[in-house]
């Protein structure tokens, strides 16, 4: 009748469902990047078969839409038949962090709890997963996917002031691709974070700093002799043994916890750490980086005497710091030795790389997506009548919407231009 | 017919195969080598271009068949069906209306029953087999098909007799379900006898989740208004914004009670009236016997409420003694009795946890709870099982959810 962690969240929806093996991801981006690209390809293909066919009958036009530029946006004509230079699926990879930095940006500008901006990252996360930036838009999408996390998180806030505050951003805008979204996410809506396992693991090496903590009676120590020797801890790895006043250990553990916590909130919800491990991996690999004797002292009074000699504790330790690889990778994380210089540099470098990216997807995006509002009104118009399609109707539908679709070639082109200039005017 | 034709691009054109473009990457590379038939999933009429994720909702839209509508409400529409594989593995399709009023996207309702439903796997909690969405965008849940009623009609029915071991097993199963429900973090937030369904085999099952949530951080607010009310907890009548599982806990006592004596246990008219109706039975709390409860929002000590007071109740008494429960509540048996009583304890921090319910020795002594198979039944019949699933969860002072437990009360009083 005993429920451990692990039975736990081996029944999650987060790890049925949303736990990969590095090579999984690569070839599930892979396989998105590929889907994407042809269908970026076909579209705009059609759509410049399209306007050949409007240069044949109706010429007068043409000065017109040459006079709002051109759909592939650069000022110089491009020739009809180029194949378009679509995102490859690094580049595609860097857009959506790109973004999902933005996305806390915008949470912590509207002071969402912690776990309603880490959910809103995961879920676009997970829909970039099974959709390209090249189809949709990734600030479009960023925008709902934040709200939807308000929704699933049970943190109240209406649709109207959540509009409200965004810029140039209408209620309708934030709800269209809200069906999208919550289908990619295949209406997986719970996301398991490590932040309440990092707060009880905290409070956990509090108490064993006052002497007072509760010991597996495996370890075969008293809470006061595992006090004892948290105090001689090194400060570094394979530093000598320290002798710290009990004020100076709890100051210590908090100021791990306070490090691991904005590794939490920033390095792991900005990788792959959700998809490669589970959350408690993640918090105590990210206070392996914050205070490594410490991490490995906690971990070890959870296995009996020598610890070091357990296989289990040995394939532990040896995931830890594979996924604290991964969360160290990250640009926001810097240790001690990074130098203010290097910061700015790398971040520098990385801005420039990103808008040289978004210039890049302005030029390959799926001509049919564009509009998400105008999509979703017509997909709701469609079925309006309500109930199940017959054949017969389904048939009368396809007709009004090839209608449809001839419609939003003509109007829709040409207004991508202007869509271009007003976003470089912002 | 499923593709969502909107976005579904045209056909190509008949053009001529695209000359590759320098491939810059090895991923492009493998792009423009992807021209090649085996490959051109995205362009191929086949799949009517639909996205990988409408592609996947597709497919599991697929698995199904939806038959007759069975139920009709003001939040959902309820089906019976089956897997297309399958005629004989029926299922309940609940189709959530889109609803005019709310303005914000899909109904927070439907959000929290899927989230929490996904995540809970045991026996006794109704097994959501998956969701769909449909082109009209109305969300489908594919929920597990319960045809035998509920708990509330079974003790309504009174051609269907039961007794002790009866009472132990279905409890047992309710009890094992809201421990479940705790040990994953999750409050139900609205247990009552018609939200618990049963199968075919006779297992109670825990079923719409529409107001649960999961346990709050400490210090996080969250909301008194939920749980119908005559199952809602004195702490929340008193407006407490911080609690625990003891909420779930209250309401599973009363549900018990209320197989025992076969009528509403705390029936009452307004939320003064369930306070009422609680001090009669348990006596007015204080300060003493509930430390900390002055500092709920709307709590009342016994002496200043004398005036306010209606229906000629007179407060600040004491709770009945054992002998009232023992006359009341014959077929709850002395252990019974105290796991009730453990479990309507007007102090949460004093009233037993799940946990706790389930280490309580009812379970363990004598008579042991009649077995599955031999349970008792009723015909409840799909037809129940599409009302009970059509409901909105019992938020009781917000509009229509509020009319249905009014007219649970009107009935319980006619009869």
């Amino acid at each position: 009748m005993k429920l451990t962690e692990d039975d736990l969240y081996r029944s999650s929806t987060q790890f049925k469902h949303w736990s990969f093996t590095p090579e999984q991801l690569a070839s599930q981006r892979l396989k998105t990047n590929i889907t994407a690209s042809e269908r970026v390809k076909a579209a705009v293909k059609r759509q410049r078969a399209q306007r050949l066919r409007q240069q044949d009958t109706a010429s007068t036009s043409e000065s017109e839409r040459n006079g709002s530029g051109i759909e592939n946006g650069g000022n110089t004509p491009i020739p009809m038949d180029k194949e378009v230079n679509c995102l490859t699926v690094a580049e595609e990879q860097k857009l959506v962090n790109t973004f999902c930095e933005r996305a806390i940006d915008l949470g912590t500008f509207f002071k969402f709890p912690t776990e309603v901006i880490a959910t809103g990252v995961q879920y676009l996360r997970r829909f970039y997963l099974y959709n390209s930036p090249m189809t949709y838009e990734p600030q479009t999408i960023s925008r709902s996917a934040m709200f939807i996390a308000n929704k699933t998180e049970g943190h109240h806030l209406t649709l109207e002031k959540y509009a409200a505050g965004l810029t140039k951003t209408s209620t309708e805008q934030v709800l269209a691709p809200e069906y999208l979204i919550v289908q990619a996410l295949r209406f997986h809506f719970d996301v398991r974070h490590p932040f309440r396992g990092l707060k009880g693991g905290h409070l956990e090496m509090v108490e064993m700093a006052k002497g007072n903590a509760a010991i597996l009676p495996t370890l075969g120590k008293s809470a006061k002799e595992l006090q004892a020797e948290m105090q001689k801890l090194p400060r570094k790895a394979g530093g000598p043994p320290t002798n710290t006043t009990i004020k100076d250990l709890e100051k210590r553990v908090t100021e791990a916890y306070g490090h691991a916590s904005h590794i939490l909130k920033t390095a792991a919800i900005l990788t792959d750490s959700y998809f490669l491990y589970t959350p408690s991996q993640t918090w105590l690999s990210a206070h392996l980086l914050a205070d490594e004797p410490l991490t490995h002292f906690y971990i070890s009074s959870k296995f009996p005497p020598p610890a070091t000699s357990n296989p289990t504790y040995t394939k532990l330790l040896s995931k830890l710091r594979e996924c604290a690889a991964l969360l160290s990778s990250h640009r926001s994380f810097t240790s001690s030795s990074t130098s203010k210089e290097e910061k700015e540099a790398r971040e520098k470098k990385e801005q420039a790389e990103v808008q040289q990216l978004i210039k890049k997807l302005r030029h390959c995006r799926d001509p049919d997506k564009m509009d998400l509002v105008k999509l979703n009104k017509a997909q709701k118009r469609d079925a309006a009548e309500g109930g199940q399609l017959e054949e017969s109707k389904a048939k009368r539908r396809k007709l009004e919407r090839e209608g449809y679709q001839k419609e939003a070639d003509e109007f829709w082109g040409p207004e991508l231009p202007k869509m271009e200039n007003g976003a470089k005017a912002n | 017919m499923a593709y969502s034709p909107v976005l579904s691009p045209k056909p190509n054109p008949p053009a001529t195969k695209p000359l590759p473009a320098n491939p810059k990457t090895k991923a492009l590379a493998i792009l423009n080598a992807s021209n090649s038939p085996a490959t051109t999933a995205a362009s191929t009429p086949g799949d009517g271009g639909l996205d990988l994720a409408e592609q996947m909702n597709d497919e599991v839209r697929r698995q199904f068949i939806t038959g007759n509508r069975l139920g009709e409400g003001t939040y959902a529409i309820v089906y019976s069906g089956h897997y297309l594989s399958d005629p004989k593995s029926l299922v309940a399709i609940k189709k959530i209306k889109v609803n005019a009023d709310y303005k914000d996207g899909i109904a927070m309702d439907a959000i929290r029953e899927i989230k929490y439903l996904s995540e809970l796997s045991h026996p006794n909690i109704i097994r959501l087999h998956a969701v769909f969405s449909t082109k009209d965008q109305n969300i489908s849940l594919v929920l597990e098909h319960l045809p035998l009623g509920d708990l509330e009609q079974l003790w309504k029915t009174h051609t269907v007799s039961y007794g002790i071991a009866d009472i132990k097993a279905w409890a047992s199963m309710l009890a094992q379900a809201v421990w479940f429900c705790h040990e994953n973090f999750i409050l139900h937030r609205d247990i009552k006898g018609n939200n618990l369904l049963i199968a075919a085999d006779g297992t109670v099952k825990l079923a719409d989740f529409g107001l649960a949530r999961s346990f709050a951080d400490p210090g996080r607010p969250m909301t008194y208004n939920v749980i119908t009310r005559f199952y809602r907890p004195p702490e929340l009548l008193y407006g407490a914004r911080y609690y625990g599982g003891g909420v779930d806990v209250w309401s599973m006592g009363v549900v018990i009670a209320e197989l025992a004596i076969r009528e509403f246990f705390l029936p009452s008219e307004t939320d003064v009236g369930q306070l009422s109706a609680i001090y009669e039975v348990f006596g007015h709390p204080t300060e003493e016997s509930w430390p900390g409860i002055s500092k709920l929002e709307f709590y009342i000590p016994p002496d200043a409420s004398s005036t306010a007071t209606t229906n000629g109740v007179k407060v600040g008494k004491k709770g009945q003694p054992l002998g009232y429960w023992k006359a009341r509540f014959p077929l709850l048996g002395e252990d019974g009795i105290d796991l009730v009583r453990g479990m309507l304890t007007l102090d949460p921090r004093k009233r037993l946890s799940a946990r706790q319910v389930l280490e309580h020795r009812y379970w363990t002594n004598a008579p042991r709870p009649t077995k599955k198979e031999d349970l008792p039944k009723q015909g409840g019949g799909e037809k129940k099982m599409g009302e009970d699933l059509k409901r909105r969860g019992g938020e009781v002072d917000s509009g229509r959810a509020d009319k249905v437990a009014r007219k649970l009360d009107f009935s319980a009083l006619k009869k």
